[in-house]
């Protein structure tokens, strides 16, 4: 059993001599019977496994997650397993030198088969005949490929195997409860096989039946002028083992040895790319192979090859998508990214692509061996850079954020952005427009919610280096012309969804440098808000987070009324933290996430260096309510129109602390806004604005200083205007000068203020110039004047209502109240209006700030834009 | 005030023709240099076949050089084209100016051209020629020919796009030959067609095509249109009006904001100049203008800004009466040296005092005259006159009483009627609900599919 063990161990590397494959296959017999009838299943699950020859990477996580699961498995099979899968590579790899012992080697192994065949078909175990039959199979295929003819052996196992199975058959209609069901479906699958392969071998079926002898002479004949060769290797091979030669290196515990010399490069890669993405492959060994073989690859399409299988191999390491790639590796595999774009960008006649013609893999290429004097490679250095991009990300999700790693792995940013440049410089010099439009998104969501010295920071590592693309930042130019221009090649590009996040990316630097009107503009000539619903996650994510930031951008503008509008929409959802993907969803209301929601949740969180304050965000929406609540909630005179609400987070923020009995001091940013608000309402605007004033967070707004004047000065005015609504009814008359002094306001801006109010119709009362007084005339109303108007309000809305429904209905507008002219509108002009309806409508949900401008972008541009959304979808 | 001038923003978007004279006015104001507005007019009519009156401006710009060569070759040039135009639309011209032709001429274009043909051997190259000779005469200058040509050319022409040069050729030409009436239906018709010009093109086919969007050529071509209107609608009698219905209709306002913001000055004034003819029956729109365009104004203050507009914001938005004055007296110079305003500086004065003293009786109940007439920019016996006119002309009468002891007017408003107001506020109701009714029982008559197919869409 040791033997055995050694072996599983073994398994380990890519390589096995043959004289222990042939000691194996013969000790193969007892393990084997046992596993297969222990775990039929699996073990076939295993084996085909171990056995694909594929190398993409979806089916290589799988594989992976079978190998987590299975690990205990393994030891108890581990022979048979390495045994499939050493013969896999044995057979293709150096054809020549191993040429006379594989091929003892599969005879023995078919024959070991076929008596594990026979023994299955003793006991009339279909299940293990099944998978040996496939194995069987599957020899003789590889048998085919090397130019052998069929072994007699084969043939003679089919015919008995076809023989047997007939007689199984009729056995089992006998009897039928007798098989098991697993049994019995290996039986037909065993059948369906068997008469599929027999079909392929018909000729040589038939030569062999017609006479067995002389087949059997003829396979020989093919045999034996090479018999002499084996005993030879086998020494060589030895010899390899034993004393090292300069040109050989030995690898790998097997004893194998790898020659790496330029000649064989080609050779050692196929090895590696085969084994890549198979169960049990050592995935550093297989690094460390690929990157010796860097070192002597000589050629540029020796150097282009060896990078490709490196990254990916690299890529390979940790497949596992929870976690992370370690940063070391991360930052090889930069360092190769950036050495194959520098490659490819220097020689010109060298070119990645996705898709070429198929090509020798195993011979050396250059520009003059090809028709058109470009060699086309295999590969795509957009998914190297995507892949790079996205492990970055994923290990940013994975550090904590407070710890001093993060902080270092944030430098890498650095490097990784340069390379993205590169490879945008690379993709401007091929004129590749698709991969180039995805690297310029990559760069540009790279760059567009940071501050400016840090793209500064970013672009001074991009001038610095030897690639540069066509737009970079100059010393004395503005970010924003950067972005533009990004923004701008990627509106060209005829992808929609990048197209989509441009926008949006372009926006939210518009909101984040205090542009608010260009930036409200872009957004609502956009259309975005009609379509997003149907945008991927990530897109919809991105739109959260440009509306959060464009009503920041409209708070530290002390646009107070559309930053409440704009941010009201999210927090009226409360879930603010998810919707920016900045943490994962409360489990409320009994939903129950699956894990695979959970993980997917996860994966959609954005590093923490991008995040948006919440708090801060909160502070500013909590503010801005306030200031336009308060007043409104002073006018309010009769009970039932207490419930027009503006924002009903606050609303309910405010009743809560009205029903405190007991208030502390304040000590979160809520306690503070909320007992401003009190002291708003009882006219104490100092107080008011010194608790907001002394809200913490604010440190962390740009220009805080500028933000928090604006406030106090907002929080005069809207004080002044509650002290008015709420006082109105105790005077005759005011003093203007009096309201000046208390609120701190010129006597000008009282003037205007309230002649404002008087205007709007907001307070009853005229102003007496001469005596520089504000004269109330307050009407007392009494009950049933009260109810009437309530009534006509009511039957208003009603009428309103139904308008709104009919015309819903309808689908047309033909509104009858304010467009008169609307009637000889031609159709266009209906579904205009009707667009723009549409747009007031989602406009009143946001808050009536956008409503009419949304409608007027419907057409002109607008339009246009609309045709491209619709497009999108 | 140079810098509230907005000839240089308004010429790129005027026809070649139609900038002679904005320059002239330029010339006359003193705004700018008189050389440098004369270099530009030559630097205008050089380009054109207004061969003499380029040579006039050079001989003035420089008068001690030798005329250019190549002026006279120009002018060879042009006459031997013109001729030979000539002859070639001459044949058209004959044939249709035959009453028995006109008579047979009906509204479906290809029968006509399918009639010309048969009887008269005229092909619709011919007719083409009409317009290039058209083209050239607007060319020279000889605007009142080129739109009877053009005028023939569009009725005949099936070609869409030579129909709508030609429709913009005749308004130019229209234009500068003061025809304002015919102006106007010009302007109409060229509306009419660009609103209709849209949606026959394809939308959502060929996605890639940025170069030619249609939307994109719409707003261009509106945004032209506006521009011209401006020459239309300050000379027409009713234009003023008709500028803020045009204008105001949800299209062209928002080609205003999305393209040309400093038509909003254009605007503003119109709203002012309009107050008083603002009753009767015109459309809520008009009657509403102020409040709609002070909205504009606000939103669009970031982009564009003048005293004009300045003026409403401080009065509607700020009330600020101070600074309303400030900027009237800034406006009233812009109105003054405006090309198109200039006309109506009185007016425009006369119309915006009334504004702020409407707005200031509305808000204070007793007011000093002298101050009034100081926020009015008016001296003091000047300013009581004009209160004392206000008074009687409006129907603030009742409530206004001038005590001429203490120099002050009392505002008494009684506070509307609780039961006004209710009566006022469900004054449309009835109508509203009929016309509900109506729309129900119409499309219960139409056929079923009609609301289908208008959700298709």
């Amino acid at each position: 059993m040791s033997r055995f063990f050694r072996a599983a161990g073994d398994s380990d590397s890519d390589s096995s001599s043959s004289e222990e494959e042939e000691l194996m296959s013969s000790d193969d017999e007892g393990p084997k019977q046992a596993a297969p009838a222990a775990k039929p299943v699996m073990s076939r699950f295993l084996k085909s496994g171990g056995d694909s020859d594929s190398s993409d990477e979806s089916s290589d996580d799988e594989e992976e997650m079978s190998d987590d699961d299975e690990q205990e498995a393994k030891p108890k099979q581990g022979g048979r397993f390495l045994h499939g899968a050493s013969s896999g590579e044995e057979s293709d790899e150096d054809v020549k030198r191993v040429v006379k012992s594989a091929k003892d080697k599969r005879l023995d192994d078919m024959e070991a088969t076929g008596k594990a065949m026979d023994n299955a078909l003793k006991i009339n175990d279909w299940v293990a005949i099944s998978t040996e039959f496939d194995k069987l199979v599957r020899m003789a295929q590889r048998q085919q490929n090397v130019a052998e003819p069929v072994p007699p052996f084969y043939l003679r196992t089919l015919i008995d195997l076809e023989k047997s199975l007939n007689a199984a058959v009729a056995k089992d209609k006998e009897s039928k409860k007798k098989m098991n069901a697993s049994n019995a479906r290996a039986l037909t699958a065993v059948k369906q096989k068997v008469k599929k392969v027999a079909k392929e071998f018909e000729s040589e079926l038939k030569r062999y039946q017609e006479d067995p002898e002389a087949f059997e002479r003829d396979f020989q004949a093919t045999f034996v002028p090479e018999v002499a060769a084996p005993a030879k290797t086998k020494k060589a091979k030895k010899g390899d083992e034993d004393e090292e030669d300069e040109d050989f290196t030995t690898v790998g515990k097997g004893g194998k040895a790898i020659q790496f010399t330029p000649e064989s490069i080609f050779k050692n890669l196929q090895v590696v790319q085969e084994a890549r993405g198979k169960k049990n492959t050592d995935r550093a060994e297989q690094i460390r192979i690929l990157e010796k073989l860097l070192e002597v690859a000589v050629t540029p399409y020796q150097k282009i090859r060896v990078l490709l299988a490196l990254i990916a191999s690299r890529f390979d390491y940790n497949s596992s998508v929870a976690t992370h790639m370690p940063p070391e590796l991360w930052l090889s595999a930069q360092k190769e990214v950036d050495q194959l774009i520098a490659i490819v960008a220097e020689e010109p006649a060298y070119s990645i692509q996705e898709i070429t013609e198929d090509y020798d893999e195993l011979v050396e290429r250059s520009p003059e061996t090809e028709k058109d004097g470009i060699v086309r490679i295999r590969g795509s250095v957009i998914s190297f850079v995507d892949r790079l991009d996205d492990e970055f990300t994923k290990s940013l999700q994975n550090i904590d954020p407070h710890g001093t790693e993060y902080v270092d792995r944030l430098k890498d940013e650095k490097v990784l952005y340069s390379t993205i440049c590169r490879a945008q410089a690379l993709y401007e010099k091929n004129k590749q427009e698709e991969p180039l439009g995805r690297v310029v998104m990559r760069r540009l969501e790279h760059i567009y919610s940071k501050p400016d010295p840090v793209v500064v920071a970013l672009e001074a590592t991009v001038a610095s280096g030897d690639l540069k693309p066509s737009v970079i930042l100059s010393s004395d130019d503005q970010t924003s012309s950067l972005i533009h221009s990004l923004c701008v090649h990627l509106y060209k590009s005829g992808n929609s969804l990048l197209r989509t996040r441009a926008m949006l990316c372009h926006i939210y630097h518009y909101a984040l440098h205090n542009d608010f009107h260009t930036a409200r503009d872009m957004l609502l000539m956009s259309h975005l808000q009609e379509s997003i619903h149907n945008a991927d996650v990530a897109t919809q994510i991105l739109y959260n987070r440009t509306v959060v930031q464009l009503g920041l951008s409209a708070f530290r503008c002390g646009l107070i009324k559309e930053a409440q509008a704009t941010l009201q929409d999210i927090f009226a959802t409360q879930r603010v933290k998810e919707l920016l993907a900045q943490g994962v969803h409360q489990q409320r209301y009994n939903q129950v996430l699956s894990p695979e929601q959970e993980k997917a949740e996860r994966q959609r969180q954005l590093p923490f260096h991008m995040h948006i304050n919440t708090e801060l965000l909160e502070a500013a929406f909590l503010v801005s309510s306030m200031l336009v609540e308060i007043p409104l909630l002073a006018s309010i005179d009769s009970e039932d129109q207490k419930r027009k609400v503006i924002s009903k987070p606050f609303r309910r923020l405010l009743d809560f602390a009205d029903r405190q009995v007991f208030t502390g001091p304040p000590e979160s940013t809520r306690d503070h806004i909320m007992q401003a608000s009190k002291a708003l309402q009882n006219g104490e605007w100092e107080k008011c604005r010194d608790l907001i004033q002394s809200i913490k967070i604010w440190s962390l707004m740009p220009e805080c200083a500028a933000v928090k004047e604006m406030l106090a000065k907002r929080i005069q005015e809207e004080g002044l205007r509650t002290y008015l609504f709420t006082y109105a009814p105790h005077y005759r008359t005011l003093s203007l000068s009096l309201l000046a002094k208390t609120f701190s306001i010129s006597l000008r801006s009282v003037t205007s203020l309230v002649s404002k109010m008087i205007w709007t119709e907001e307070l009853a009362a005229a102003l007496d110039q001469s005596a520089g007084v504000v004269v109330f005339n307050r009407v007392e109303l009494t009950r049933t004047q009260q109810l009437a108007q309530t009534l006509a309000d009511k039957v208003n809305a009603m009428v309103e209502q139904s308008e709104k429904s009919l015309d819903q209905r309808l689908g047309v507008s033909n509104t009858w109240n304010d467009r008169p002219d609307g009637g000889k509108g031609d159709k266009r002009g209906e579904q205009t209006q009707e667009r723009n309806r549409r747009g007031d409508r989602r406009g009143g949900a946001r808050g009536g700030a956008r409503g009419g401008r949304g409608a007027r972008f419907a057409q002109g541009l607008g339009s246009q834009m609309a045709g491209n959304t619709q497009r999108n979808r | 005030m140079a810098e509230y001038d907005l000839t240089k923003t308004i010429i790129p978007h005027c026809d070649r023709h139609l900038v002679f004279p904005l320059l002239a006015h330029l010339a006359e104001s003193e705004l700018f240099p008189v050389e440098q507005v004369q270099a530009a007019q030559y630097e205008l009519a050089k380009e054109t076949n207004m061969v003499d009156y380029a040579v006039s401006l050079f001989e003035q710009l420089h008068p001690d050089e030798e005329v250019p060569p190549e002026f006279a070759a120009k002018r060879e040039n042009a006459v031997s084209t013109n001729e030979r135009l000539q002859q070639e639309a001459q044949a058209v011209l004959d044939v249709i100016e035959k009453p028995e032709v006109a008579q047979a001429l009906r509204q479906d274009k290809n029968q006509n051209l399918q009639f010309l043909k048969d009887h008269y051997n005229v092909t619709l190259d011919q007719i083409t020629a009409l317009y290039n000779f058209g083209k050239f005469q607007y060319s020279y200058g000889n605007y009142s020919g080129a739109a009877d040509y053009l005028y023939h050319f569009r009725v005949l022409s099936t070609d869409p796009d030579l129909t709508i040069s030609a429709h913009w050729g005749k308004l130019a030409c229209d234009i500068l030959t003061g025809k304002w009436d015919v102006a106007l239906e010009e302007l109409n018709s060229l509306r009419e067609a660009i609103d209709a010009r849209a949606p026959s093109m394809p939308q959502f086919g060929a996605a890639s095509s940025s170069t030619a969007d249609p939307a994109l050529a719409q707003l261009h071509s509106r945004t032209w249109l506006l521009h011209w209107s401006l020459f239309v609608y300050f000379n027409h009698p009713q234009g003023r009006t008709l500028l803020l219905e045009t204008f105001l209709s949800p299209t062209y306002l928002n080609t205003i904001q999305t393209s040309s913001p400093w038509i909003l000055r254009y605007l503003a004034a119109a709203a002012v100049l309009s107050r008083k003819s603002a009753s009767g029956a015109l459309s809520s729109r008009v009657r509403h203008s102020i409040r709609e365009i002070v909205k504009v104004i606000q939103m669009e203050e970031y982009q564009y800004q003048d005293p004009v507009t300045q003026f409403l914001k401080e009065l509607y938005v700020e009330f600020d009466f101070e600074a309303a004055q400030k900027e009237l007296g800034k406006a009233e110079t812009i109105v003054a040296n405006d090309f198109f305003l200039g006309e109506f500086r009185e007016e425009f004065m006369d119309n915006a005092r009334y504004l702020i003293s409407e707005a200031y009786c509305r808000i204070h109940q007793r007011i000093d005259i002298a101050d009034l007439s100081e926020r009015l920019n008016l001296s003091r016996d000047e300013g009581e006159k004009w209160i004392v006119n206000l008074i009687r002309e409006t129907r603030m009468g009742a409530d206004a009483k001038i005590d001429l002891e203490k120099n002050v007017i009392e505002i008494h408003r009684p506070p509307l009627p609780i039961y006004q107001t209710v009566i006022e506020k469900t004054r449309g109701l009835a109508f509203r609900t009929q016309a509900l009714g109506a729309a129900m029982s119409r499309t219960q008559g139409a056929p079923e599919a009609a609301p289908a197919v208008v959700e298709a869409q």
